[in-house]
């Protein structure tokens, strides 16, 4: 039973993927980009959600991760006469370096201290980003980037995007119904019984926020490739909190919540901005209206009713 | 006044100066904030909106007055005030709906908040910059120390500080809604279960704080450029002030604010190019050796 | 086994627990006792690691525990319940207990292997044990009170302890889930040869299943013996009639 209903939730998965991967034969190429940009997104929310969802940690300062990601790939590139795979693999490690120095420095501090000092160290982060013209490009930041030719065509980058995206999504996905997700979740719910069950809380949550700074990274390194260009603007707070509310708007409680978040939000912004400048405003008004009566976002709240389609339905059956 | 410059060189005591300056500004923000954060418990983001709409107030209101000094000292009551009438609604509308939430929520929906109040300030204001001219009175520079030439206007702003600060040290400690709010700040189910009503005491609360954040605005307006986005940077500054200082805790901001104003001003003089990096560095040495702020939290 | 030598906690001045002496032999159930406030969590706190003593020692089969950490503590196969409910509340009552199991088979590293596959039978057998089988998919917010007071104690039996420590296990249970409580207690010891360390204000409880009781008033411990020569002492007598004036038992 089991093993079929997993088969029959795969279908669909496989099904998603055929038609993402078909995309390129028939739609505009601004599409193609809209699509990359949400995958991307999705990716990056779907790794603040590991920390944050099933973590429980007020990570406040995501973009950091994402940015610094962005930035490796991108020296490498100008700055380097490294192969470019070398900055591929560079902008993910140093995000997930970035992660366990900083998480090192926040992690015995609870709560909302956490997110303040993450908060203010990604402040640093950003603004010596945001200056250091020599290096960085200051707030110009570095644009056309030399990324391998294969990569140079909106499909070639649609591919890699499409392609790193599922790999990282099916990674993720798989450490949080591991041994390791398990006792996340279990820090989530209640650190002080995790203790008491002979979990060490503070090595479990640095190693979470390890992996998702990591993936964090990933999409700062897909980024590059989509869009050619990096910015300090990536790794400003406002751009943490965006992908907060893509967490929160698609449920923070459902694996795929965040990616719907993330298509919601990069919808919003594309289709609401053509037809009034107002999209900020659209945003707010519907996200004060999640909070209100959705808490668990939209996926969440799918979710829910299904269950308790599911549960009328046995007890009838009972 | 040799003296004090065999000390201290004129290019540091002036820097000092207008980091004493932009303090005001910062605790002026940062209190509110504070107040709120110890007596709501609310991480409230839409703050550094207030603080903007409490500019654009206060240029409308010199505006409407021809930039003439009346004007100005109009603006400075009536920016404040419009700032609380709009806090109010937002107040009673939403926020008090959600005060049992977790701190998560109310960060994003406070952020929520603030991008509604973003888009407003555009449809009212337009994206223009606006700018509200200093009055009379305070153009021009005053010598300080003998022949140290400093704005008039932040020696008013210097005036203006600690005036703030004894008005709200009055309020909290010898007002019954201040004595209300310190008690609600410790344990709000006593306040309540004693028969008061702990909702309006939060609403007074937050209209204070918010008021604050106005008049924050109303007084930086002449300084800078009155500009969409200058909620932004104050924001992030507000809330690294208020953690500095202690959750809760008033003179923890105050503290918070020096620290964020003097190292601000004084970092643009040791390394003119990383300036911005001093006061997020200051917060992070702050934070590493005392984990919960300098003062005691309420939290 | 656990031996408690003039354990001293203070919180800012108020001396919670005073110089407490505790002595618990292998294989035995040994009840704590006392009015409410007297320190009885608090002293499971120091044991547990969940706070460091300010004075005094505690020995573990003869090893020094005092301030370990609460998951070093468990390592050495200490577990416990506690009093005000303190489940996994997102999680089903089978997960609940799989973390735990989880934590003590040392896979909380694991990162690909899917947990749903691991340690299914150790947890089941548990569940089996205290009878909450039947509610294994339940999201364990969701349970009665009753339900998670049980939920505590297969938590703490995931961790494979030889040592057990119960807070107030029946607290809030009904008549008959207390009497169902009681024997699950016996049958731990019985079976599974668990030495258990508990407290409760049940008297009837404490009466029916513990061999010796600890005395606790006023942070301080004032008698430990068997049951009989507790109910007997005047002491005790004393200070439950004494402290019944101030707080209720």
């Amino acid at each position: 039973m089991a093993g079929r209903a997993g088969q029959k939730k795969y279908i669909n998965l496989y099904i998603a993927i055929a038609i993402l991967l078909l995309f390129p034969l028939f739609l505009p190429r601004f599409y193609i980009y809209l699509i990359s940009i949400i995958l991307l997104y999705g990716l990056l929310a779907t790794s603040l959600n590991i920390v944050l969802g099933y973590g429980g940690i007020f990570q406040f300062h995501h973009a950091v991760f994402y940015g610094v990601g962005a930035y490796g790939i991108a020296l490498v590139l100008t700055k380097t006469g490294f192969p470019p795979w070398i900055g591929f693999i560079i902008g993910p490690l140093i995000s997930a370096a970035l992660s366990l120095i900083m998480g090192l420095i926040c992690i015995r501090l609870s709560k909302l201290y956490f997110g303040m000092l993450q908060i203010s160290l990604g402040s640093l982060v950003w603004a010596i980003v945001y200056r250091w013209y020599s290096f960085t490009g200051g707030d110009d930041g570095i644009h056309g980037i030399p990324i391998p030719e294969l990569l140079q065509s909106p499909n070639g980058a649609y591919y890699f995007t499409l392609i790193i995206t599922v790999i990282s999504m099916w990674l993720m996905y798989k450490i949080i119904k591991s041994p390791f997700g398990s006792v996340l979740q279990g820090i989530r719910d209640n650190p002080v019984r995790s203790e008491m069950i002979g979990v060490n809380v503070k090595k479990h949550q640095l190693l979470g926020l390890v992996i998702a700074g990591f993936f964090a990274g990933v999409a700062g390194m897909v980024f590059v490739v989509v869009d050619n260009t990096v910015f300090p603007d990536m790794m400003f707070w406002t751009f943490s909190l965006e992908v907060l509310i893509m967490c929160l708007l698609g449920g923070w409680f459902s694996f795929l919540g965040p990616m719907l978040g993330a298509a919601v939000v990069v919808a919003l912004r594309t289709f609401v901005s053509t037809f009034t400048v107002y999209w900020a405003l659209v945003l707010g008004i519907i996200m004060i209206l999640v909070i209100f009566f959705l808490p668990n976002g939209i996926l969440g709240y799918v979710e829910e009713i299904i269950k308790r389609r599911s549960q009328t339905g046995s007890t009838i059956k009972g | 006044m040799d003296f004090i410059y065999s000390i201290i060189s004129p290019q540091v005591l002036s820097q000092i100066l207008v980091g004493l300056s932009r303090t005001v500004i910062l605790f002026i923000v940062s209190s509110g904030m504070s107040l709120i954060l110890g007596v709501l418990r609310i991480p409230n983001v839409a703050h550094g909106s207030l603080y903007m709409i409490g500019a654009y107030m206060a240029f409308s209101v010199s505006h409407f007055f021809g930039g003439s000094d009346i004007g100005f000292w109009l603006a400075l009551i009536g920016a404040p005030l419009g700032v609380a009438l709009v806090s109010l609604v937002a107040e009673r509308g939403l926020f008090q709906y959600l005060y049992e939430r977790e701190h998560l929520m109310l960060l994003l929906l406070t952020f929520a908040v603030s991008l509604v109040f973003g888009d407003l300030v555009k449809i009212v204001w337009g994206a223009a910059y606006k700018s509200v001219p200093v009055p009379q009175v305070f153009q021009g520079f005053v010598l300080l120390f003998g022949n140290l030439p400093f704005p008039r206007y932040n020696t008013f702003l210097l005036v203006i500080g600690p005036l703030v600060a004894i008005v709200l040290w009055l309020i909290v400690n010898k007002t019954k809604i201040g004595k209300i709010s310190r008690a609600a700040a410790v344990d709000r189910e006593m306040v309540g279960a004693v028969g008061i009503n702990v909702s309006w005491v939060f609403g007074i609360v937050f209209v204070i704080g918010c008021l604050l954040a106005g008049l924050g605005g109303a007084l930086v307006s002449p300084t800078v450029s009155v500009t969409l986005g200058m909620d932004h940077t104050l924001i992030i500054e507000t809330f690294l002030i208020v953690t500095i200082g202690g959750l809760g805790n008033i003179w923890g901001a105050l503290l918070g604010a020096l620290i964020f104003g003097l190292t601000q001003s004084l970092g643009i003089l040791i390394w003119p190019q990383f300036g911005i990096i001093f006061p997020y560095a200051a917060v992070v040495v702050v934070l590493l050796f005392r984990p919960t702020g300098l003062l005691k939290s309420t939290w | 086994m656990l031996r408690v030598e003039s354990v001293t906690k203070s919180f800012s001045g108020f001396m919670a627990v005073k110089n407490a002496n505790l002595d618990v032999q292998q294989g035995e159930i040994v009840a704590v006792i006392g009015p409410n406030g007297a320190g009885k969590t608090t002293l499971f706190n120091l044991i547990t690691g969940i706070l460091k003593p300010d004075n005094g020692r505690v020995f573990f089969k003869d090893e020094d525990i005092t301030g370990l950490p609460p998951y070093e503590v468990c390592k050495k196969r200490i577990s416990r319940s506690f009093q005000i409910v303190n489940v996994f509340p997102r999680l089903t009552v089978f997960e609940n207990v799989q973390v735990s199991v989880l934590s003590q088979k040392k896979k909380t590293w694991n990162l690909f292997t899917p947990s749903n596959r691991l340690v299914v039978e150790e947890t089941v057998e548990i569940l089996n044990n205290v009878g909450l089988i039947d509610k294994k998919d339940r999201t364990s917010a969701l349970l009665s009170h009753g339900d998670r007071k049980l939920l505590e104690i297969a938590i703490a039996l995931g961790g494979n302890p030889e040592f057990l420590i119960l807070d107030e296990p029946t607290a809030g249970m009904s008549p008959e889930e207390t009497s169902r409580c009681i024997d699950l207690i016996k049958q731990l010891s019985d079976k599974l040869g668990l030495t258990i360390l508990f407290c409760e204000h049940d008297m009837e409880l404490v009466f029916a299943i513990a061999q010796r009781i600890m005395v606790m008033v006023r942070g301080t411990t004032i008698i430990q013996d068997t049951c009989n020569e507790v109910r007997c002492c005047k002491e005790v007598q004393d200070a439950y009639l004494g402290g019944s004036e101030v707080c209720s038992v």
